[in-house]
């Protein structure tokens, strides 16, 4: 009976809903003082998803492709605003280096997958292009938040480094590029390590989710290869977006380190 | 071998700004004058936080003044291309900044940087400035992070000079060294100069150095040049209280910039 989904009532939702009940009194019996963070976690999860839930039903039924951009647009405007949140030390121009970045990074890689790849028809289509373009953006902003670290953060500690190189009579690009170099490494670990360990820890999300609504298995998991390929590649162009933007920050147009001593 | 005849630099009215922790913009030099002949060797003295630093970052455009103007040969630096203007420039940091590799991949560097051929091991330019800055050849192949930091004071001093800059400017050279080995590459710098008709700036607290060394000195004092003169007047008959001073203070205390 492939195709079928086995219905969730709302009596089951209560039933599974006690299990968190339980998890909140061994918290308080406990005495680890974080019940209530729990229960108000958990109450902002469902009314979260339910929105969501409403939100995709009413983008899915109406079917044109004004909502399912305005959705992905929000989706990115909450990823650059996470990004932020993550990073503490902001270079200059950080927003519109972040937002320009992931952009074209997701964007590109969205776009080459459903259209080129998938050929998506409609080509807007929700059932697809929402949840892809979030596992997208969602990865992205991984590396995104990371590259940006590390960049600030390498610019900082290779100071000396930096300016030696500019005394040598190098440009901006040339005393920065190990700085650069090194954050780049740095905002590409976690996809490296994702796609070294996938399937052996557990099975990645989307994949069991196709199987789960009958999907079989080995499209399943072509689907999963294709995903991560996507995502490495939109990791790898984010990143390196906002380093190859971001470097420029930290320097005058006379090849000036800004950060002073 | 190219030779670079000695560049002049002239230092007027020089004053800068820079906020300070709590943001408040103070004064590290205040209308500083100073001026450095072609092919002599003039030294800075005054203590830490006088703001000699700050002055070395100035001459090659690390940072630019907040007024006042730096000749380099008669041309206001803040025209040139600060790229042009560090080729005739050479300055040497305060800490020797090592590149991974060798003592060779090291002295190398302004060469890669201006996408210029590189200069090989047997290279009489290169031979030439190692035998002036005392550095044996067989360190060309040592990993230069491995070298003492005496030694790591001669290679970053001999790949300033190898890019042949007209005028040389280094920051307190001789802070890390112990005695002798100070007073070795003070003689360096002397040869330096008379062989090259190289302009030299030495930013320093060492006086023994200073005196020894240079035809003339001035005296940097809370940002401002107290007094100047030939090093031999200088030193030993100052004009100004605050010299006075800062020569008769100890040693360790000039260092820790308590005097002034």
């Amino acid at each position: 009976m492939s195709g079928s989904v086995i219905d969730l009532s709302i009596i089951d939702l209560v039933l599974v809903y006690g299990l968190v009940l339980i998890a909140a009194s061994l918290a308080r019996f406990n005495r680890i003082g974080q019940e209530r963070d729990l229960l108000w976690s958990s109450l902002r999860m469902i009314v979260q998803l339910l929105v969501v839930g409403y939100l995709l039903k009413m983008v899915f039924t109406i079917a044109s492709p004004l909502p399912v951009l305005l959705i992905l647009l929000i989706m990115g405007g909450f990823a650059v605003h996470a990004v932020g949140a993550r990073v503490k030390e902001k270079m200059p121009r950080f927003y519109q280096i972040v937002g320009l970045a992931m952009f074209t990074g997701c964007g590109g890689a969205t776009f080459f997958f459903c259209a080129l790849v998938i050929g998506l028809t409609p080509w807007y289509d929700p059932r697809y292009l929402i949840p892809l373009s979030g596992m997208i953006i969602g990865n992205s902003l991984t590396g995104a938040s990371l590259a940006a670290e590390r960049l600030t953060a390498e610019m900082k500690e290779r100071r000396q480094e930096i300016e030696t190189s500019l005394c040598l009579g190098a440009t901006s690009r040339q005393a920065s590029a190990e700085a650069v170099r090194s954050a780049f490494r740095a905002a590409l670990i976690p996809s490296i390590n994702a796609m070294a360990t996938m399937g052996l820890v557990f099975l990645p999300g989307m994949m069991t989710g196709q199987i789960l609504s009958g999907t079989e298995p080995l499209l399943a998991v072509r689907y999963q290869i294709a995903i991560m390929c996507v995502i490495t590649a939109s990791v790898a162009v984010t990143s390196f977006l906002i380093l190859l933007l971001g470097y420029r920050a930290f320097f005058t147009p006379a090849h000036q380190l800004r950060i002073q001593p | 071998m190219r030779v670079a005849s000695g560049e002049t630099l002239s230092i007027e009215e020089v004053c800068q700004l820079r906020p300070d922790a709590n943001g408040r913009s103070v004064e590290i030099l205040r209308g500083v004058n100073l001026e450095v002949p072609a092919g002599r060797l003039m030294v800075v003295v005054g203590p830490s936080g006088g703001g000699k630093s700050t002055l070395l970052r100035l001459i090659n455009r690390l940072e630019d003044p907040s007024s006042g103007r730096i000749l380099l040969s008669g041309i206001d630096i803040a025209t040139l291309d600060p790229l042009q203007l560090r080729r005739r420039i050479g300055v040497v940091l305060q800490v020797p900044f090592m590149y991974e590799g060798t003592v060779l991949d090291n002295l190398q560097r302004a060469f890669f940087f201006r996408d210029e051929p590189l200069p090989a091991a047997n290279d009489a330019g290169l031979l030439q400035v190692l035998e002036l800055c005392r550095l044996s050849l067989d360190l060309l192949a040592r990993q230069a992070r491995s070298l003492s930091i005496g030694q790591q004071q001669r290679v970053s001093l001999a790949r300033t000079l190898l890019a042949a800059p007209g005028l040389l400017v280094l920051d307190e050279p001789t802070s890390a060294l112990d005695r002798p080995t100070a007073d070795q590459l003070g003689r360096t710098l002397q040869d330096i100069c008379r062989q090259r008709q190289l302009s030299i700036l030495m930013m320093t607290h060492d006086l023994r150095l200073a005196q020894r060394v240079a035809d003339h000195a001035a005296f940097l004092d809370q940002g401002r040049i107290v007094e100047t003169g030939e090093s031999a007047r200088l030193f030993e008959n100052p004009h100004s209280e605050a010299l006075k001073n800062f020569l008769s203070s100890p040693a360790d205390q000039r260092e820790d910039g308590h005097v002034g």
